[in-house]
C-alpha cells in the first residue's frame, strides 16, 4: 500500500471516529443542559450559553480532524 | 526646531530602521538587512557627532575649556567614524548601506515637511471636511497607484516570459492551470464574481490582482457594507426608533446586554464595542457566502487567523495592563500561595502558557473549519443535484442543498456567537478577578483550566 491509498482510507476513517467522539459528548452536553433547563426554567440563559460554549469545545476536536483532512488530502494526487 | 527635534528624529529612524531591516531580513537576505541596520546606524552617529560640534561651537559656552575638548572629542569621534565607514562599504552591499545611510535625512526631511504643512490654512481647510479628506486620500492613493503601476508590470513579464515563449496552445493550457498549481490543491468552492472575472481576463493584472487578494477584498466588501447600514441607520436618529435604526438598536442593546451579563457591569462599557463589532463583522462575513456570486472570508483560514490574533493580543494587553508584569507572570503560574502552589509552578506555568497560546488556534481553526465545511457541503449537494440530473441534459439540476442552506445560516451564526462568547471569556479570566458576581466564579474555575 502507497501512502496516498493510505491517507484515501484513513482521512475519512479520522473524521468518522472524531465524529462519533464529538457526537457523543455533544448528546451528553444537550442532555444535561435539556435536564437543568427542566429543572429550573428560570436559568434558561445562563445554561444555554454554558452548553454553547461547552458545545464549540466538544465540536471543534470534530473541526480539527475535518481541517486535518482537507491538509492533507491534497497529498492524495 | 530645537535639540529635542533631532531627539524625534533619532528615536523615529530607530523605529524606521528596525522595521525595515526585519523586512529586509524576511524578503531579502539578512546580509542586505545587517547592511541597511548598520548604514543608518553609521549616519545617526554621524549626525550626533555633528551636533555635539555645532552645539560645541557655537553655543553659550563656547571657547571655553570644556567646549574645546568636546569639539576635539568629536573630530576624533569623526575621524573613526569615517575609518569604520570605509571599513563598511568594502565589506557589506553598497546598495543596502546607501539606503540605510539615507533613512535618517530622509525621516528629517519629511518631519520637517510636516511640521511647515501641519499649521497651513490650506490643511486645516482640508481636514474640516470629512468629504474633502476622504478625497484627498483617494487621490494621493491614486497617484502612488499609478505611481508604482510601471515597476510592477515590469517585473510581471519576467515572471510570465518562460509561458510566454511556449507554443500558443501550451500558452493558454498554462494559463488556465496556473491558479490551480498555485493555490492548495483542495476541492473547489463555488465561483464568485472574482474567480468569473480572473476566468474572464486570465491574463489582465487587475484581475489578477483581485484574485490574489480576493480574500482582502470581500472582508473589506463586507467591512464597508456594515459601515454603510450603521451609517444610515443612525442618519436622523430619533428617540422612538423605526425602521432600520429599529433593527439596529435591536443588535446592538441585545449585544449589550449579552456581554454585560458575563463581564459584568463595571468593565463591559470598555470591551462591548470591541466584542460587539467582532460579532457583528464575522456574522456578515459568514452570511456573506450564501449569497450567490460572492464569498465567505471566514472560509480562509488567514481571515480567522487574523481575527484570533487580534483577540489573543488583546487579550494579553487586558492582562498585562490590569495585573501588571508581576500579576500577569502570577496569573501564568496560576496564583501560588502556598508551598504547594510553588511547588506545582514548573508544572502550571507551561500548561497555562500552552494554553493561552492554543487558544488563537483553536479560535480560528473552529471558525475556518465550521465556515469552509459549510462551503464545501453546499458544493458536494450542488453537484450531487447536477449529476441526477444530468442524463437529461437541461442546464439545471435538483435543489438538493436547500436543506442545508438553512443549516449554513444556522451555523454562521452560531459560529459568530461561539467566537464572541469565547473571547468574551478569554478577557474575563485575564480581568482582575477580585469583584465578579459570584455565578460568574464558578464558570471561571471550571473553564480556567480547560483548553479552550
Amino acid at each position: 500500500m502507497n501512502f496516498q491509498a493510505a491517507l484515501a482510507l484513513g482521512l475519512p476513517l479520522g473524521i468518522g471516529i472524531a465524529a462519533i467522539g464529538s457526537g457523543i459528548g455533544l448528546g451528553l452536553i444537550g442532555q444535561g443542559a435539556m435536564q437543568a433547563i427542566g429543572r429550573q426554567p428560570e436559568a434558561t440563559a445562563k445554561i444555554q450559553l454554558a452548553m454553547i460554549i461547552v458545545a464549540a469545545l466538544a465540536e471543534a476536536l470534530t473541526i480539527y480532524a475535518f481541517v486535518t483532512m482537507f491538509l492533507l488530502s491534497g497529498k492524495i494526487q | 526646531m530645537g535639540l529635542e527635534f533631532l531627539g524625534r528624529v533619532r528615536r523615529t529612524t530607530l523605529w524606521v530602521v528596525a522595521v525595515v531591516a526585519l523586512l529586509t531580513a524576511t524578503y531579502a537576505a539578512p546580509q542586505q538587512a545587517l547592511a541597511v541596520a548598520l548604514g543608518a546606524g553609521w549616519s545617526l552617529v554621524n549626525l550626533a557627532l555633528l551636533e555635539r560640534l555645532i552645539v560645541a561651537l557655537t553655543g553659550t559656552e563656547r571657547g571655553s575649556r570644556s567646549a574645546v575638548r568636546r569639539v576635539a572629542g568629536a573630530l576624533l569621534g569623526l575621524l573613526l567614524l569615517f575609518a569604520a565607514g570605509a571599513f563598511l562599504l568594502g565589506r557589506l552591499p553598497i546598495a543596502a548601506l546607501m539606503s540605510g545611510f539615507i533613512v535618517p535625512y530622509a525621516v528629517l526631511v519629511l518631519k520637517a515637511a510636516t511640521l511647515l504643512l501641519l499649521p497651513s490654512g490650506l490643511w486645516r481647510r482640508l481636514t474640516r471636511d470629512a468629504r474633502l479628506a476622504t478625497l484627498a486620500v483617494t487621490l494621493v492613493v491614486g497617484a502612488a497607484w499609478l505611481a508604482f503601476s510601471p515597476l510592477r508590470s515590469q517585473s510581471d513579464p519576467q515572471v510570465r516570459e518562460p509561458v510566454a515563449t511556449t507554443a500558443p496552445g501550451a500558452h493558454e493550457d498554462a494559463v488556465a492551470h496556473e491558479p490551480h498549481a498555485a493555490e492548495s490543491t483542495g476541492p473547489e468552492k463555488f465561483p464568485n464574481v472574482i474567480t468569473v472575472l480572473h476566468r474572464a481576463f486570465p491574463n489582465a493584472a487587475w484581475a489578477e490582482f483581485l484574485h490574489h487578494y480576493e480574500v482582502i477584498v470581500f472582508a473589506l466588501l463586507v467591512a464597508f457594507l456594515l459601515g454603510l447600514v450603521a451609517r444610515l441607520a443612525t442618519r436622523n436618529a430619533r428617540l422612538v426608533p423605526s425602521g432600520l435604526q429599529n433593527l439596529v438598536e435591536a443588535l446592538v442593546e441585545g449585544l449589550n446586554d449579552f456581554i454585560t451579563g458575563i463581564l459584568g457591569e463595571r468593565h463591559a462599557a470598555r470591551y462591548v464595542p470591541f466584542l460587539g463589532t467582532l460579532f457583528i463583522y464575522i456574522w456578515a462575513m459568514n452570511l456573506f457566502g450564501l449569497i450567490p456570486f460572492m464569498d465567505s472570508p471566514t472560509s480562509n483560514l488567514n481571515v480567522t487567523v487574523a481575527l484570533a490574533l487580534t483577540v489573543f493580543v488583546y487579550a494579553q494587553y487586558i492582562g498585562l495592563r490590569g495585573l501588571g508584569i508581576v500579576g500577569y507572570v502570577d496569573h501564568l503560574m496560576g496564583s501560588p500561595r502556598n508551598v504547594t502552589g510553588w511547588l506545582l509552578v514548573p508544572l502550571m506555568l507551561p500548561i497555562h502558557v500552552l494554553g493561552e497560546l492554543a487558544k488563537p488556534i483553536s479560535l480560528s481553526c473552529r471558525l475556518f473549519g465550521n465556515i469552509f465545511g459549510e462551503d464545501m457541503l453546499l458544493v458536494a449537494f450542488v453537484s450531487l443535484g447536477v449529476t441526477t440530473l444530468s442524463f437529461t441534459h437541461l442546464p439545471f439540476g435538483l435543489p438538493l442543498q436547500l436543506p442545508f442552506l438553512l443549516l449554513a445560516l444556522l451555523t454562521s451564526t452560531l459560529q459568530a456567537l461561539v467566537f464572541t462568547v469565547l473571547s468574551t471569556i478569554y478577557f474575563l479570566l485575564m480581568l482582575p478577578h477580585d469583584d465578579h458576581a459570584t455565578g460568574h466564579k464558578a464558570g471561571e474555575a471550571s473553564l480556567e483550566h480547560s483548553p479552550i
